[in-house]
């Protein structure tokens, strides 16, 4: 007892290592094991150590001093047990446990809450991919942009963005190089400039009014413009579209410009060439219309100067009525040089119909087309120009005369008969003029175009397609329209149809009648 | 024998005062008021030389000339127009025919008559 008593107080003071109590390879066996996880154990923070050190960037790394020295201290407490196992001391072994026991729970209880969010972070994989993602969409959007502004440069229509300045001023933000080329202002001198001081003054003055109703009304705009620039004349047609900014003003303003200044030029140039061709037809008529008078009172005179005394009136007779001639055809010149911006006037259309009827009708005996006219029963107060109607009519009629030529052209034996009927209603205050012609008739798929500008079934070089126009114009402005079909009896009809200008009281009475 | 002159002149003051001048200057004057009465009128008394105006009713001056020409190739012919130029006397000929002599109106009538003496000439 004494012996185990003393065997116990031995142990408590002074506890005989393992080392003697067990064989001796089982004592390796656990020393080289202990060893070789301690040495371990403190390897792996040592290599933790330099990975959070040499990774600024790493999230959460105090986790990782955590595992560190969690690690180090299990490591502890194997190289404690091997000293143990030659020197015991329970209280040593304790302490190192025990810290290790505070370090291990901390990390334990610190892991859990860490957890989400660890799970959130992408994975290098997921990383990865996202990294080659967005290097492809960055190689997209640079080919894009690249594609956008190679576009934006070789488009044929001008761009320019504008940004709104306080007074109703703008300055340009970007132009592209087709505005270069049709305002005649380089880009270098364009951006960031006043419009209202680069561009040439007719066109500051015809578009700047355009961009401020733009930005006031806060809608799409749509203009036409001309004016002579550095560059010559141009002519464009623009739209333009308001942006707006965070606070809803409109600050931006985006405009394309069409270069429309050939298409212009061409459409200035036919109608001039119209006119001249109308002159010149007009000339060398009227040069025709005065020689006939001028040659017989001529050759009256001439008689009178060689012949009896008798003869002498009869020539001064004749003489003064072709002199008369002259005159009429001098005041028909005047009318159509004032016809112009003469006010519109109340008159007759019935003799001005007969008029053009008849200049038609001597244009026409050369190519054997009779020309017709069923007068009207009575006086067809309209109001207009004259001598702007029977321009109008002078169309109508030619196109008429035209049709019965290509009838003819086809068919020798076709008739070639134009007729024209004055009729009135005075219930519907409408005077109708009608030139009916034996020609092809109107094609069903034409019927809607005869009156579009330039429109014509003419060979290139012989009509411009002004006429039908023109005389739709001449319609409207007397408060009428032309309306075109096929009769059933073959050709064309044309209706003119022009509001009568009746006096109240008579358009009272046909109105009770 | 006296020269014959047929006249196409749709204007019968114009035709009128013609014939007076003509008759005056020694020639034998036909009148017709259009193209087509010129024909007959050619076929019933054959003309020495055409004196006709262009524009006319029916058949124009032109029409005439050709179907005169056809088988009149030798026909001298005289036009008054208000669309020739001013001037007077060019003569325009085609191989094998004799010649067109155009005159402008007014026609200078002194001109007119010594043309038609030269054309007429044996």
């Amino acid at each position: 007892m004494a012996s185990a008593l003393s065997l116990f107080d031995q142990t408590r003071i002074a506890r005989p290592g393992l080392c003697q109590i067990l064989p001796p390879e089982v004592l390796a066996l656990h020393i080289v094991s202990d060893l070789a996880i301690g040495l371990a154990y403190f390897s792996i923070p040592a290599a933790i150590a330099v990975f959070v050190m040499r990774r600024r960037d790493l999230v959460f790394s105090w986790v990782f001093w955590l595992f560190a020295a969690f690690i180090i201290a299990c490591g502890t407490t194997h190289f404690v047990h091997v000293w143990g196992l030659f020197s015991p001391d329970w209280w040593r072994e304790g302490i190192v446990k025990a810290v290790c026991a505070v370090i291990s729970v901390v990390t334990a209880v610190a892991l859990w809450p860490l957890l989400p969010r660890a799970l959130a972070l992408p994975s290098p994989a997921a990383l990865r991919r996202e990294v080659e993602e967005r290097r492809a969409a960055e190689a997209r959007a640079l080919r894009s942009e690249a594609r956008m502004s190679a576009f934006i440069a070789n488009l044929p229509e001008a761009l320019f963005v504008l940004r709104t300045a306080p007074g109703g001023n703008f300055r340009y933000e970007a132009v592209n190089p087709a505005f270069e080329r049709l305002f005649g202002l380089s880009r270098a001198q364009a951006e960031g400039g006043n419009p209202e001081a680069l561009l040439p003054p007719a066109i500051a003055q015809a578009v700047l009014p355009r961009w401020r109703q733009c930005a006031a009304e806060g809608r799409r705009l749509d203009y036409a413009a001309e004016a002579e620039t550095p560059n010559g004349f141009r002519a464009w047609q623009t739209v333009l579209v308001p942006m707006q900014g965070a606070d809803g003003q409109v600050d931006q303003l985006l405009g394309t410009a069409r270069d429309v200044t050939e298409t212009r030029r061409l459409q200035l140039g036919l109608v001039q060439n119209a006119r001249l061709a109308t002159v010149g037809t007009m000339c060398a008529g009227l040069a025709h219309e005065m020689s006939q008078p001028l040659n017989i009172a001529t050759l009256w005179l001439r008689r009178a100067q060689s012949g009896a005394a008798e003869r002498l009136p009869q020539a001064i007779a004749v003489v003064e009525g072709q002199l008369r001639r002259i005159a009429d055809l001098v005041a028909r010149i005047r009318a159509l040089a004032s016809a112009e911006d003469a006010a519109p006037v109340r008159f007759d259309a019935a003799p001005v119909v007969a008029a053009a009827v008849g200049t038609m009708a001597r244009q026409a005996v050369d190519e054997d087309v009779e020309v017709t006219l069923e007068p009207a029963p009575a006086p067809l107060p309209v109001r207009g120009q004259p001598a702007r109607l029977e321009e109008a009519l002078l169309h109508l009629l030619a196109n008429a005369r035209e049709a019965c030529a290509a009838r003819r052209a086809a068919d020798p034996s076709a008739p070639a008969r134009i007729t024209v009927r004055l009729l009135s209603d005075s219930r519907t205050g409408e005077a109708v003029v009608e030139v009916q012609d034996t020609g092809p008739g109107i094609p069903d798929a034409l019927a809607e175009r005869i009156f579009d500008p330039f429109f014509t079934t003419k060979e290139p070089g012989t009509g411009v397609g002004l006429g039908l126009t023109f005389a739709l114009g001449v319609a409207h402005a007397m408060g009428g329209r032309i309306e075109a079909h096929n009769p059933v009896e073959g050709g064309a009809c044309l209706r003119l149809i022009l509001r009568l200008d009746q006096d109240p009281q008579a358009a009272a009475e046909a109105q009770r009648g | 024998m006296t020269a014959r002159i047929l006249v196409a002149e749709d204007e019968i003051l114009a035709a009128m005062a013609l014939e007076d001048e003509l008759l005056r200057a020694g020639y034998e004057v036909v009148l017709a008021p259009d193209g087509l009465a010129a024909l007959t009128q050619a076929e019933r008394s054959p003309p020495d030389l055409l004196l006709t105006d262009l524009r006319m009713p029916r058949l124009d001056g032109g029409g005439l000339i050709r179907r005169l020409r056809e088988v009149r190739p030798d026909l001298p012919v005289v036009v008054m127009t208000g669309y020739a130029p001013p001037g007077g006397g060019e003569a325009f000929r085609r191989p094998g025919e004799a010649p067109v002599t155009v005159f402008p109106k007014p026609v200078d009538m002194d001109l007119l008559v010594a043309t038609l003496r030269d054309l007429l000439a044996p």
